[in-house]
């Protein structure tokens, strides 16, 4: 009989069926390769880094010298989703951001469907792969996994969670507070069977590690510290250990403010960098010209050519930036390495943090070679120190020394005091230090920051916050084929 | 042709019993041979006292018997297959006793697993028809000819389309895959397994790429001339094609080709010159009659001034005088016509019982009634039989065929084209030297040029080991090459010339070794034992370039051209593939005195395709059988010639693993860090738990013949379950993959099938033969996946005809999901008014109903029209499907022969879409385009306020964007598609021998017949067969033609 199996074993040398895959570790590596780059796929689609994470706090304004298609800043920054959608459709006045895709959930779950196949192949065996190997790839589709999971949280709150592989059932969206619970569950046990480095500079921040897993796992928490707040102090506790363990650990290290070291760690694989989507010019990697946030708060001599680049796109508004750093305010390299005319409420406004590696000359319309950071080391001590201080008490001294860490960097006098005050002086710290990083509107959502108008240029009402205004629309095909699936109903429901 | 062989003393001692018993009587010894009317001995032929008597002995294998008894007595010779005889014993040791073949049903050989059996002996369902029945009328299809002969085998031919098949169906539904959309949606073809001269081939080879497929689209069947065919035989239930495994699911279809069969080597040629008509054409109103009918229209229905200013914004309507808009063109006459066409065949046979031989060579020409259509057959067949011995056995065939298709403008089998060209402003000047429309063009002036070259050797041998065991083993190939190319005028395509050349090639080797065994014990029990092995392979590879824009009309070729104008080409998707089978079966039958017979079989099946956790699928099969006329107490009975009650059951178990649907597929998708991407696709979720399709079949069956065979009937019964088919659930998005594969669905067919033959008149000049046939089959979906709660809908939102398929448990499976159309509204007062409103009833746009609209049901009650005002409504497949015959024939010794031969077909109680008017009445849609209009006197439709009609006003052009009164997802245009067509009549004369003798002829017949002469049906639509799978109108495909033909049969 087994001559008979062997005639009737044919390799289809057309195509390459599953059976033939994961058979070895290159074969895994490419699958982690399409995971990444399908994951950031979503994020070159369209000006999604810009749009979820920093318009929607309604600072951002389109420079008088902007043409009307830049008027989406405005439907953005307040809350007029709809029109968001509506707009970006083909055809629409500001078709070329395409924010509608932001509703549309697939891609997160065709990375999830991948990684959860990828760790069942892991776990069945595949030929070549040591132990340390098996781990470290199980750790990082898991990372990859609860990665979407937290992403597709925060932009659309309750989503359809599951594990198994090849999976095919119908479900509701589940809350979401128990998925993150489901997602702290899942990342948890693999945190430590993952290296912090894999003696690859070419994969440190490109590739997760247990920097990147910790780091995850503090965002979680401290959005799940808010939204279960029975549990918030367990979550506080845990993130404080985080945070230290990363401290601790000694492989992360926020580089010196010049501008030549900056540039480093904007170019990316640096030891500042817990995980980012690397990408780069050498690699012929092209990005949406839309996709970077930087696209919009860049001017000549960052941004080429001249005679159209004249002026940024678009500002944060000045309102917001003496806010954060007040005229004649304490000292801070900040200020002058990372702006230029930061006050500006027009096109001459840049946002110099993302100015280094242009490479760009001439009439090259290019924008800089930047990586894209997803969590940063001074985020995750700013986390650390947000829930030290939520912790009070005791651990206050402890909140105000991880902050002074991130303050010592930016050569800023150190903060000392306490209370409610250091809780907020570490959220502006946060809006200082992360300003373009995409985490402004969440820490507004998940602090309920959102819901005071001090904080915001465009607070909601508690009953909008709890109505969950601060979602974006679910597009409808994600009805298609399941009963199960209710939208949004801000969205729908005429707001 | 194998029986028992067998001597036995005890004879002696039972004939001595009996010649005791007789009184006064001399004991002689008769002796001799029994042959076939051709000299050849026959073995195993039953010698019996008196008519009905016991059994004295048979014949050995050399045809030799020997036989004491009486002087006097009468004997009578029996033999399965063969016209017994009788006569008196007298003492002759050199008797020679002729047995004439006869066409009883019940004495006739079936096969059963490749191997040949006594249909007395079997008892799974089948039937079989001789080859003369499908002889007399051209045909490029067999299977079209099969049409309405066999209960219980649905053929649609429901395209005209030269070299095309139509659709195939034994015992309905066994598929809800449908593909397409709109007119061109069908189902996945369940076509049945063909079995051509003991080599299974696939028949839905040519098609599987969907209707508009690439390369040339020749269906195999479409090379087999009839001329050669000697039978076809029908497997109908489980028992029948259990053994012929998974690719039998579908049901069995075997084909032989004729035999060398005559001792004087004779040469017999076949001639026919026939005429293809299309059918009556789409009346359309031309010239002066088109514009003032558009004038009319919107003058009556003008809303705006600006709908008045736009006439004269149109030259079409306006400028009558400028000749380029003063024609009356009739557009549909330059695309379709009529053709005259031939076919020829030739056969030679020859050879004695050591050696015969016969070769075939057939051509066949077809011009297709659309322009620039059009098959070609060149066909031969070789075949030699040698038996050096009456152990060995030795054959030899060798079948070389050539199709050749023009497809036109390359649509393939659709031809859409056609249709929608033909529906141009009778106002604009025919193509001319100067003017021509590029759908002209294209349609008639593209070059396309399509061939499909098989060449298929066979040999077999066989040695008999001991008597009754028997070892064969046969061997056959078959490669196949299809190439296409396309050239595509510049004027046709956009000022541009384009090329495109196809090529694919098709391989397979097949091997079968078989054993198999008979024996009688004591007089009383027979077993037979079949035991065989199957091995295939199969390579298959298509590719194909197109490049376009080449330099102009007048260079074809050779080109070299950069990447970039080179458009498309390389290994076609679905293209290769490598397959490989393996099969193990074996089959046992006993039988008690021939009265009760038990059959069993078991067959494995191994496919590459299958996936490596189930590699073989198992196909048991069980039947048992009465010949309640062996018993003794009806023996007697003189009138009754058969009785017979069979049953069976059996599985057949289809694998639907792929690899890829078990194990996914993975493509280079995507970079990352310097690393090239391999991710899934996710086009489809891998499924490692898909189960194999299985069929299981329970049949009952009852055969009979009473005087003299002159009334036969044969009755089945049948209750068929196809268990786990493959179903493609699309997904939602949170699963990130686009459908699941899987197999939870399941189907039931039950159904009767009877066949009736009267045979008032079989001896003297006269004789005739009617025959009736029919199948009632009802198809119910027994299982959907469990999710859908019972009821799937396949909604068809991408295309204009919305014509959506519900799939609700416990109905038919086939069922249209439509608005239900209840009339028109008479007044506007008709119109319902929503009592919380104030409104009337109203689209979801917002516009409100008026008179002259379609009532479509409310029936949610909501008074806007909307998803929820669908419903479940008709059934797309036939209940009832059969055919009728008539056969007269007159035999004169001086005037010679006389014959008519009739077939008819009919189809009953099925629901089909009437697209053709639906698309007749949209045509008045914008009177302001340059599409022809079509005269509507004959339409019941709403003219003025008060009007009851059962159309909708179709003159009110305004309407149709904003409540579009024809749409096509109305049941307005379900209609009962019952029909009863007349297939052939055919009027044949055959001049006596003495007559042509003369000339040195042997055989001389002349006759004419007709194809496809007329169809009646309360269908208002052109042809209610023209329709698709789904049971919608494709009268915009291809036609199917009337066909008229004068032949001649000529023996030398």
């Amino acid at each position: 009989m087994m001559g008979c199996k062997k005639f009737l074993t044919v390799e289809p040398i057309d195509r390459l069926t599953g059976n033939n895959f994961y058979q070895s570790k290159e074969d895994v590596e490419a699958n982690i390769a399409r995971i990444y780059s399908q994951f950031f796929e979503k994020l070159n689609e369209s000006w999604v880094m810009g749009a979820i994470g920093e318009a929607r706090s309604g600072e951002i304004f389109p420079s008088p010298t902007s043409g009307t298609d830049r008027m989406i800043l405005r439907d953005l920054g307040t809350n007029s989703m709809n029109a968001v959608y509506n707009n970006t459709l083909g055809g629409g006045r500001s078709q070329g951001y395409a924010m509608y895709k932001v509703s549309i959930w697939d891609t997160y779950y065709k990375v999830i469907q991948s990684c959860n196949i990828l760790i069942s192949k892991l776990e069945e065996g595949i030929p070549g792969l040591s132990a340390a190997d098996k781990d470290r790839y199980k750790a990082e589709a898991t990372f990859m996994r609860c990665l979407s999971y937290f992403w597709m949280v925060r932009l659309y709150g309750d989503v359809v969670y599951y594990t198994d592989a090849y999976f095919a059932k119908q479900l509701p969206r589940e809350d979401m507070v128990s998925v993150i619970s489901k997602c702290i569950a899942d990342l948890e046990p693999v945190k430590d069977i993952m290296p912090w480095t894999f003696g690859d500079a070419s994969q440190r921040g490109a590739r997760a590690s247990r920097g990147s897993i910790i780091a995850l796992l503090m965002h979680m928490k401290m959005w799940n510290a808010n939204f279960d707040s029975g549990n918030s102090m367990k979550y506080y506790e845990s993130v404080a250990s985080l945070g230290k363990e990363l401290r601790v650990s000694g492989v992360h290290r926020l580089y010196r403010l010049t501008p030549e070291e900056w540039a480093k760690v904007s170019k990316g694989r640096t030891e500042e960098s817990l995980f980012e989507f690397y990408r780069t010019i050498n690699y012929n990697d092209l990005n949406n010209a839309y996709a970077p946030l930087w696209d919009h708060f860049l001017r000549w001599p960052y941004k080429f050519p001249r005679y159209n680049q004249q002026f940024s796109i678009a500002y944060y508004s000045s309102i917001f930036m003496y806010r954060i750093y007040p005229l004649n305010g304490s000292a801070d390299k900040r200020k002058e390495l990372w702006y230029e005319d930061m006050y500006a409420n027009d096109g001459l406004f840049v946002l110099k943090k993302f100015a280094a590696n242009v490479f760009a000359s001439g009439n090259e319309d290019s924008n800089p070679d930047n990586t894209f950071m997803i969590f940063r080391y001074a985020d995750a001590l700013l986390l650390e120190a947000e829930a030290l201080a939520n912790l009070g008490g005791a651990r206050e001294a402890e909140a105000v020394s991880v902050l002074n860490i991130v303050r010592d960097r930016a050569e800023a006098p150190r903060y000392a005091g306490g209370g409610a005050d250091l809780k907020n002086f570490i959220f502006e710290e946060r809006c200082r230090e992360l300003i373009g990083e995409g985490v402004r509107y969440f820490d507004l959502i998940r602090t309920r920051r959102i819901l005071n108008p001090q904080w915001t240029m465009n607070p909601m009402t508690i009953d909008q916050y709890n109505r969950r205004a601060w979602t974006w629309p679910l597009d409808a095909s994600a009805k298609n084929f399941n009963s199960k699936i209710v939208l949004n109903d801000y969205w729908t429901g005429g707001n | 042709m194998q029986f028992k062989i067998f001597y036995n003393s005890c004879m002696l001692l039972v004939l001595c019993m009996f010649l005791s018993t007789a009184v006064f009587a001399q004991t002689v010894i008769m002796s001799g041979k029994v042959t076939d009317n051709k000299g050849r001995p026959l073995a195993g032929v039953t010698v019996r006292f008196g008519k009905s008597g016991k059994e004295a002995t048979s014949t050995n294998s050399s045809g030799a018997f020997s036989i004491t008894t009486m002087a006097g007595t009468s004997v009578a010779f029996r033999l399965i297959g063969y016209d017994g005889t009788s006569m008196t014993v007298r003492a002759d040791r050199n008797v020679v006793v002729h047995l004439k073949e006869i066409d009883n049903q019940m004495d006739e050989v079936v096969v059963r697993g490749y191997v040949k059996r006594p249909r007395e002996t079997t008892t799974g369902s089948s039937t079989k028809i001789s080859g003369k029945e499908i002889q007399d009328i051209p045909s490029a299809n067999v299977e079209n000819l099969l049409q309405g002969k066999v209960a219980g085998l649905n053929i649609q031919v429901n395209t005209g389309a030269p070299g095309f098949r139509g659709s195939t169906q034994i015992r309905g539904l066994s598929t809800i895959s449908v593909t397409g959309s709109g007119d061109q949606s069908f189902l996945t073809p369940t076509s049945p397994l063909y079995v051509i001269d003991g080599v299974p081939m696939d028949a839905d080879r040519a098609n599987e790429l969907g209707l508009s497929q690439q390369g040339p689209g020749i269906s195999p069947l479409s090379l087999i001339p009839p001329e050669d065919i000697e039978s076809i035989e029908v497997l109908k239930d489980a028992q029948a094609t259990s053994l012929y495994g998974s690719l039998a699911a579908y049901g069995v279809i075997i084909i032989n080709t004729k035999r060398g069969n005559s001792e004087v080597p004779r040469v017999r040629y076949t001639g026919n010159f026939f005429l293809k008509t299309p059918p009556q054409l789409r009346p359309t109103l031309g010239g002066n009659l088109e514009r003032r009918l558009k004038l009319l229209q919107i003058y009556g229905n003008a809303l705006s001034q600006e709908d008045l200013d736009r006439i004269s914004q149109t030259p079409m309507l306006s400028d009558s005088l400028n000749a380029y808009y003063n024609n009356s063109t009739n557009w549909q006459d330059l695309f379709y016509a009529t053709t005259y066409n031939q076919t020829h065949n030739v056969a030679i046979d020859g050879g004695n019982q050591k050696l015969n031989y016969k070769a075939n060579l057939n051509y066949y020409n077809e011009n297709g009634i659309i322009k620039n259509t059009g098959f070609d057959r060149y066909m031969a067949n070789m075949r030699f039989e040698y038996y050096p011995n009456e152990k060995f056995k030795f054959t030899a065939q060798v079948n070389a065929s050539l199709g050749s298709k023009s497809k036109g403008n390359g649509l393939g089998i659709l031809q859409s084209g056609v249709a929608k060209n033909g529906m141009t402003s009778t106002l604009l000047p025919g193509p001319s030297f100067y003017l021509a429309s590029s759908g002209y063009n294209s349609a008639l002036k593209t070059r396309n040029d399509n061939s499909s070259k098989s060449i298929k050797p066979f040999i077999e041998a066989s040695y008999e080991i001991i008597p009754g065991l028997r070892a064969t083993t046969t061997m056959s190939y078959e490669s196949t090459s299809d190439n296409e190319n396309t050239f595509t005028p510049a004027a046709a395509n956009g000022q541009f010339a384009q090329v495109y050349a196809y090529y694919g090639r098709y391989n397979s080797l097949y091997n079968r070794n078989s054993i198999n065994y008979s024996h009688t014990f004591k007089e009383k029990h027979t077993v037979f034992f079949n035991l065989f092995n199957e091995i295939r392979t199969l390579d298959k590879q298509a590719n194909a370039t197109l490049q376009a824009r080449t330099p102009n009309d007048q260079f074809e070729g050779p080109l070299g051209f950069d990447g970039y104008f080179s458009k498309g080409g390389g290994l076609l998707r679905r293209g290769f593939g490598k397959e490989r089978g393996l099969s193990f079966a074996i089959a046992g039958t006993y039988d008690y005195m021939k009265k009760y017979v038990v059959d069993l079989s078991y067959r494995m099946d191994g496919s590459s395709q299958n996936g490596f956790g189930n590699l073989y699928t198992k196909n048991p099969a069980v039947g048992f059988r009465w010949n309640a006329y062996h018993e003794n107490f009806l023996r007697d009975v003189d009138w009754i010639n058969l009785l017979s009650i069979r049953t069976s059951w059996g599985v057949n178990v289809m694998p639907n693993s792929t690899l890829e649907r078990v194990y996914g597929k993975y493509d280079i998708a995507g970079s990352y860090n310097d690393k090239i991407g391999i991710g899934i696709n996710y086009e489809q979720i891998p499924n490692p738990d898909l189960k194999p399709t299985t069929t299981s079949q329970v049949n009952l069956g009852l055969d009979l013949a009473f005087f003299q065979n002159r009334f036969e009937l044969t009755y089945d019964t049948y209750y068929k379950k196809v268990n786990n088919i493959l179903f493609e659930e699309l997904l939602s998005s949170s699963l990130g993959f686009e459908k699941v594969n899987s197999n939870s669905a399941a189907i039931a067919n039950y159904g009767h099938e009877l066949s009736v033959m009267l045979r008032p008149w079989t001896e003297g000049r006269f004789t005739m033969s009617i025959g009736a046939n029919g199948a009632y089959n009802r198809d119910v979906l027994l299982k959907l996946p469990e999710h859908y709660g019972g009821q799937f809908v396949r909604w068809e939102n991408i295309d204009r005809y919305k014509q959506h398929v519900v799939f609700r448990v416990g109905t038919s499976t086939m069922s249209n999901y439509m608005l239900l159309n209840r009339g028109v509204y008479s007044t506007d007062a008709d119109v319902p008014v929503d009592p919380a409103t104030g409104r009337r009833y109203r689209m979801a746009n917002g516009t409100e109903f008026q008179a002259g609209d379609p009532i479509f049901a409310d029936l949610d009650g909501n008074y806007i029209l909307d998803e929820n005002d669908y419903a479940r409504t008709g059934n797309s497949q036939p209940l009832i499907t059969g055919g009728l015959q008539l056969n007269f024939n007159y035999n004169h010794e001086t005037l010679g022969t006389f014959g008519l031969n009739l077939y008819a077909s009919y189809t009953a109680k099925r629901t089909i879409l009437n697209n053709a008017l639906a698309e007749r009445l949209q045509l008045m849609n914008d009177p302001y385009g340059d599409r022809a209009v079509v005269p509507l006197d004959d339409v019941n439709m709403w003219l003025k306020p008060g009007d009851i009609a059962k159309y909708p006003y179709a003159y009110d052009f305004k309407r149709y964007s904003s409540i579009d009164p024809f749409r096509m997802d109305q049941d307005l245009w379900a209609e009962d598609g019952s029909y009863f067509k007349l297939n052939s009549v055919t009027l044949s004369y055959m001049f006596t021998k003495n007559a042509i003798r003369r000339y040195g002829l042997e055989r001389l017949r002349v006759y004419i017949s007709a194809d496809n002469i007329t169809t009646l049906s309360k269908y208002s639509g052109p042809n209610p067969e023209n329709v698709s799978t789904m049971g919608r109108d494709a009268s915009g495909g291809y036609p199917v033609p009337r066909q008229y033909n004068v032949g001649v049969n000529i023996d030398f």
